[in-house]
């Protein structure tokens, strides 16, 4: 059936949860790259049959010029699902080099649901991002909320140890300790995961 | 449209806002303001940009002065958070710009008028995002493809635009608020600023205080010439 795969795949990606990574669909990724090109091969073939019979492949309006357009057609929907599935992924990551990229390595959960190309871009548009700062000696990441107050009260959801230094202090991060941060400083770690911003 | 500006006197209301809006601080909000508001990218600030760095710079040295010789904490304190609402306003600002440029970057570096509104950075960074999704879409997904469907910019061989780019929705709604009086505005964004043709009654004119909601293709001018701002 014409497009149906890649509608598949799409509406895989309109399904999940709005920000969230599925494991790349290699597979039905592969099947719609395939059936692309058996739409190419059915174009050819029709094209070539129509030259065979001396007609003018531009301006013949026979059947086979119409299932050479469904064809044509066909592969330009597939194209366009497969780089909506792509493109739309690669939001999701430009997202995530915003909020992790540029100072760490992204957790494994997320970073197995990459595909190696995924990964790679990733790494370059965290470089780019970088670039941009450095040559503006601005962190434009940070600050991603408007502040109330200067600090804000945290709790550490993961052992940090002490090895962390924070510009003002260094204090032992332990497990379900609580502080009370600069909000810059904290911002990253509650960002990772690491530690949640206590309200209230 | 909306009414009047109550019971203030025009003029009076534009003394009161060019006192207020002559800062660095009220500038630098307006231009975050309509830059978050507005569905283009807008124009670089970059004599704004520079002198509020150079002012957070400032900020930075008094507070930390202040944190050296033990003066009052709550003094700085409250400069501290003044610094860093200045800090939030620049840095956020700067990201705006930089998402827009992300979602449109095909589209903003082909168009000069667009990318002339580039700081020199930003113009790196497009080039360096074009270049990395570039590689990244070619690798996935183009190379795969028959011959004739591999660009990235159009569907395939036989379109004749550029038809895979995104662009911007300039028709989407915007709210403005009015600074100076603007020229009469029609709401489907026909410019008749040579020769005033005052057979259609659809037109009008916004004065300082007004609020509406609106296109923003209408406003695009207006807000050029600082007009009116967004909210």
């Amino acid at each position: 059936m014409h497009g149906r795969k890649a509608y598949e795949l799409v509406k895989e990606f309109a399904d999940g949860e709005k920000g969230h990574l599925k494991i790349f669909n290699n597979e039905l990724f592969e099947r719609v790259i395939e059936e692309c090109n058996e739409h190419h091969n059915a174009l050819q073939s029709l094209i070539r049959k129509m030259q065979e019979e001396g007609l003018e492949v531009q301006t013949a309006r026979n059947a086979d010029h119409y299932g050479a357009l469904i064809h044509h057609l066909s592969l330009i929907r597939n194209k366009r699902c497969l780089m909506a599935y792509v493109y739309n992924r690669a939001e999701i990551i430009r997202e995530l080099a915003w909020k992790v990229g540029l100072l760490h390595e992204l957790p494994g959960e997320i970073q197995e649901k990459f595909s190696d190309s995924e990964e790679q871009y990733f790494k370059d548009h965290s470089k780019s991002l970088k670039s941009y700062m450095s040559q503006l000696s601005l962190d434009v990441n940070v600050d991603m909320v408007p502040p109330k107050d200067p600090y804000i009260k945290v709790r550490v959801l993961e052992d940090l140890g002490s090895g962390i230094i924070l510009s003002d202090k260094s204090a032992n991060f332990a497990r379900h300790s609580m502080h009370f941060l600069k909000r810059t400083d904290a911002e990253q770690y509650v960002a990772r995961g690491l530690m949640e911003e206590l309200t209230g | 449209m909306a009414s009047g500006a109550g019971e203030w006197s025009a003029e009076q209301i534009d003394d009161y806002e060019t006192l207020i809006s002559t800062t660095d601080v009220e500038l630098l909000k307006r231009a975050w303001r309509n830059e978050k508001a507005s569905p283009e990218i807008l124009p670089f600030e970059e004599a704004l940009v520079k002198r509020a760095k150079e002012q957070i710079q400032l900020m930075e040295e008094t507070v930390d002065d202040f944190a050296e010789s033990g003066h009052d904490p709550l003094i700085a304190s409250l400069y501290q958070m003044d610094l860093d609402r200045a800090q939030f306003l620049l840095r956020s600002y700067l990201r705006v710009r930089l998402q827009k440029i992300e979602k449109f970057m095909f589209h903003i570096w082909k168009m000069d008028t667009y990318r002339n509104r580039l700081s020199i950075e930003e113009e790196k960074f497009t080039e360096r995002c074009i270049r990395d999704i570039g590689k990244y879409l070619e690798e996935t997904v183009l190379s795969k493809l028959p011959d004739n469907y591999q660009s990235v910019l159009k569907q395939s061989i036989i379109s004749e635009e550029d038809d895979m780019v995104p662009e911007p929705q300039l028709d989407t709604f915007v709210v403005a608020k009015c600074e100076r009086a603007t020229r009469p505005l029609y709401l489907d964004g026909s410019r008749q600023s040579a020769s005033f043709d005052s057979s259609r009654d659809d037109h009008f004119q916004m004065v300082p205080g007004d609020l509406c909601i609106l296109r923003y293709r209408p406003f695009q001018e207006e807000l050029m010439s600082g007009n009116i701002s967004l909210v």
